[in-house]
């Protein structure tokens, strides 16, 4: 999943404008079409911000909210965007592991979430542009991650 | 008459002090209870059908409630077996001890001037050749299985000196679609599985559905608002409205047992405290502040403490404390995560939910800390809740599939039993005794 979304960006493919809700969607190479749509407006924000920064996930360590250092690398490169884009309002979703326990996963998720949230404002993105909620267990194609979107 | 359909007058003293026979979980075999068809007065029309027809439903229902108890064997109405109106009163004592009853159900049926019914329910020990416990119910026809749960309750109570559980409410999440992309809706029935209905309608997460103890209300946690907060719900019309106007993510709700206020958590930044609120008081109530997730409370039976989770001390722990949040201790110390305390609404027990290299199994703890016992094998099970009789608890159970079913287990030991629900279904809830 990691090395994918890192794989994707760099590529600098972009994501199908359908895509409304959850990115980034990841295409398999052989069926994508050889042109990338040419995205506009929040699409086009949505794919620039995934291709500058390297992906919109980072991951966590079981029952931890540390920021390791290949996420603090990509919450860098998310940061740098989003200052460069005051206008981008971003929300930053928290999911715990599977394993947990359904309340306990909520509040794991928005620690996590709020780790990010914290990061990204110590690097200088105002507080305003972002929001944070958790999902706790119930994104299981996430475990122990955190999403940042542009909405 | 313009009664609340769910409304039952009780009328008559339970004569019951002492129970016939007190079982201690996992001891004894289950008692026989002999179940003759109630019997009728006369055969009068009501606008749910003949008298003597609800009474035969009626015996057929409680022989059925009985059933599913680990305490009580039911020798079911037979339709040849007519059973005099005088014989309510006056049971042939004999007939039964030969039969291997020790307890004998029995009553009747009677048509009233109000265009409602009776329903007189008696319990006899058959050993003993007494009467031990009886009441009667005012019932408008259509509610005729309302009054034979509480004649089924009367029965259990006399045998077990618990709570009969046949007149609750069990709400869950019902769960459909792909794992990847669940629908998930709040659904809601009868104990038995009749009556069931949908609350909310799946265009939006749901999460932990928790009844008050009449099941006149119910909080859940809703992703309406883009994260997860605390919505009230009432069950009759329908009407919602979030706990706390605010925009913080709030989660875990659970009513105290008089059904006044409700305990749950809300995050503040990274942090998760537990707070208390009236139904319809003032402002939230903070009861811990300590660093870390505390989450998942629930009230003693009595509403002076409060069994709550905790990862304070690097793992998630089980802590009790006074009701205003003062005298924290810890109660596990067994190795392994604790978690979703709830106390028994005999106060003898806390259910838990214990996450270890065996993945997460339910158990119970006393209040004090000692007897700790797991009654599940895992590895997939979670979230328990009592029955109003303490003696049995309901939970989820996950395969490795991902897909969730409903499980009630009994405290004796036996095998968890799956509950018939029409999807998968996750985060059960049960409520006690209605009105």
């Amino acid at each position: 999943m990691r090395s994918s979304l890192l794989l994707l960006a760099a590529m600098g493919l972009a994501v199908p404008a359908a895509s409304q809700r959850r990115l980034p969607v990841i295409i398999p190479l052989g069926r994508s079409s050889p042109q990338p749509p040419q995205l506009t407006g929040i699409d086009a924000l949505r794919a620039d911000f995934l291709a500058r920064s390297g992906g919109d996930t980072v991951f966590f360590g079981a029952n931890s909210a540390i920021l390791g250092p290949p996420a603090q690398l990509k919450l860098q490169a998310q940061a740098l965007w989003l200052r460069q884009h005051a206008e981008v309002l971003v929300r930053i979703e928290g999911h715990a592991d599977p394993g947990d326990t359904r309340d306990h996963a909520l509040a794991v998720g928005a620690r996590r979430a709020e780790e990010v949230r914290n990061y990204l404002v110590l690097l200088g993105v105002p507080a305003a542009q972002l929001t944070t909620m958790s999902w706790g267990k119930e994104r299981p194609g996430l475990p122990r991650a955190v999403t940042v979107l542009v909405r | 008459m313009t009664l609340p359909p769910r409304l039952i007058l009780s009328f008559g003293l339970t004569l019951l002090a002492v129970p016939a026979r007190a079982q201690e979980p996992g001891t004894a075999a289950a008692a026989v209870v002999a179940v003759p068809p109630l019997s009728t007065p006369s055969d009068k029309q009501t606008s749910a059908g003949g008298t003597l027809s609800l009474a035969w439903q009626a015996s057929q229902l409680i022989a059925q409630d009985l059933r599913t108890t680990s305490e009580i064997m039911p020798l079911p109405p037979k339709q040849k077996d007519y059973y005099s109106y005088p014989e309510v009163t006056a049971p042939t004592f004999s007939r039964w001890r030969s039969a291997g009853a020790k307890m004998l159900v029995t009553g009747f049926v009677q048509a009233r001037s109000d265009e409602r019914v009776t329903f007189g329910c008696y319990v006899y020990d058959v050993d003993k050749g007494r009467e031990v416990a009886r009441k009667g119910f005012v019932v408008a026809p259509e509610e005729w299985s309302r009054a034979a749960h509480k004649c089924s309750g009367l029965a259990y109570t006399a045998v077990t000196g618990a709570p009969g559980i046949f007149d609750t409410r069990i709400a869950y999440v019902a769960e459909g679609g792909a794992s990847s992309a669940r629908v998930k809706r709040i659904a809601i029935m009868d104990s038995d599985g009749t009556n069931h209905s949908y609350l909310t309608a799946g265009e939006t997460m749901v999460l932990t559905p928790r009844l008050s103890p009449k099941a006149a209300r119910l909080a859940y946690v809703s992703f309406a608002g883009g994260k997860p907060q605390v919505q009230l719900l009432d069950v009759a019309s329908g009407a919602q409205r979030l706990l706390v106007a605010n925009d913080a993510i709030s989660f875990a709700p659970r009513f105290s047992p008089d059904g006044t206020r409700i305990v749950f958590s809300m995050m503040l930044g990274a942090n998760s405290d537990i707070y208390i609120a009236g139904f319809d008081g003032p402002i939230p109530q903070r009861l811990t502040t300590s660093p870390g997730i505390d989450t998942d409370p629930s009230v003693s039976p009595d509403g002076s403490k409060i069994v709550f989770e905790s990862d304070r001390s690097g793992s998630q722990q089980l802590y009790v404390m006074s009701a205003d949040g003062s005298n924290q201790r810890r109660l596990t110390f067994g190795g392994g995560w604790y978690a979703a305390p709830e106390w028994s609404p005999d106060g003898e027990w806390i259910a838990f939910t214990r996450r270890g290299s065996d993945g997460r199994r339910i158990g119970i703890i006393k209040p004090d800390g000692t007897g700790e016992k797991l009654l599940t094998a895992g590895p997939g099970d979670e979230g328990p809740s009592w029955a109003a009789s303490s003696r049995e608890l309901i939970f989820q159970r996950s395969d490795a599939a991902g897909s969730t079913g409903i499980y009630r287990l009994s405290l004796d030991g036996s095998e968890p039993r799956n509950v018939a629900i029409p999807q998968g279904g996750s985060d059960p809830d049960w409520s006690g005794l209605m009105d």
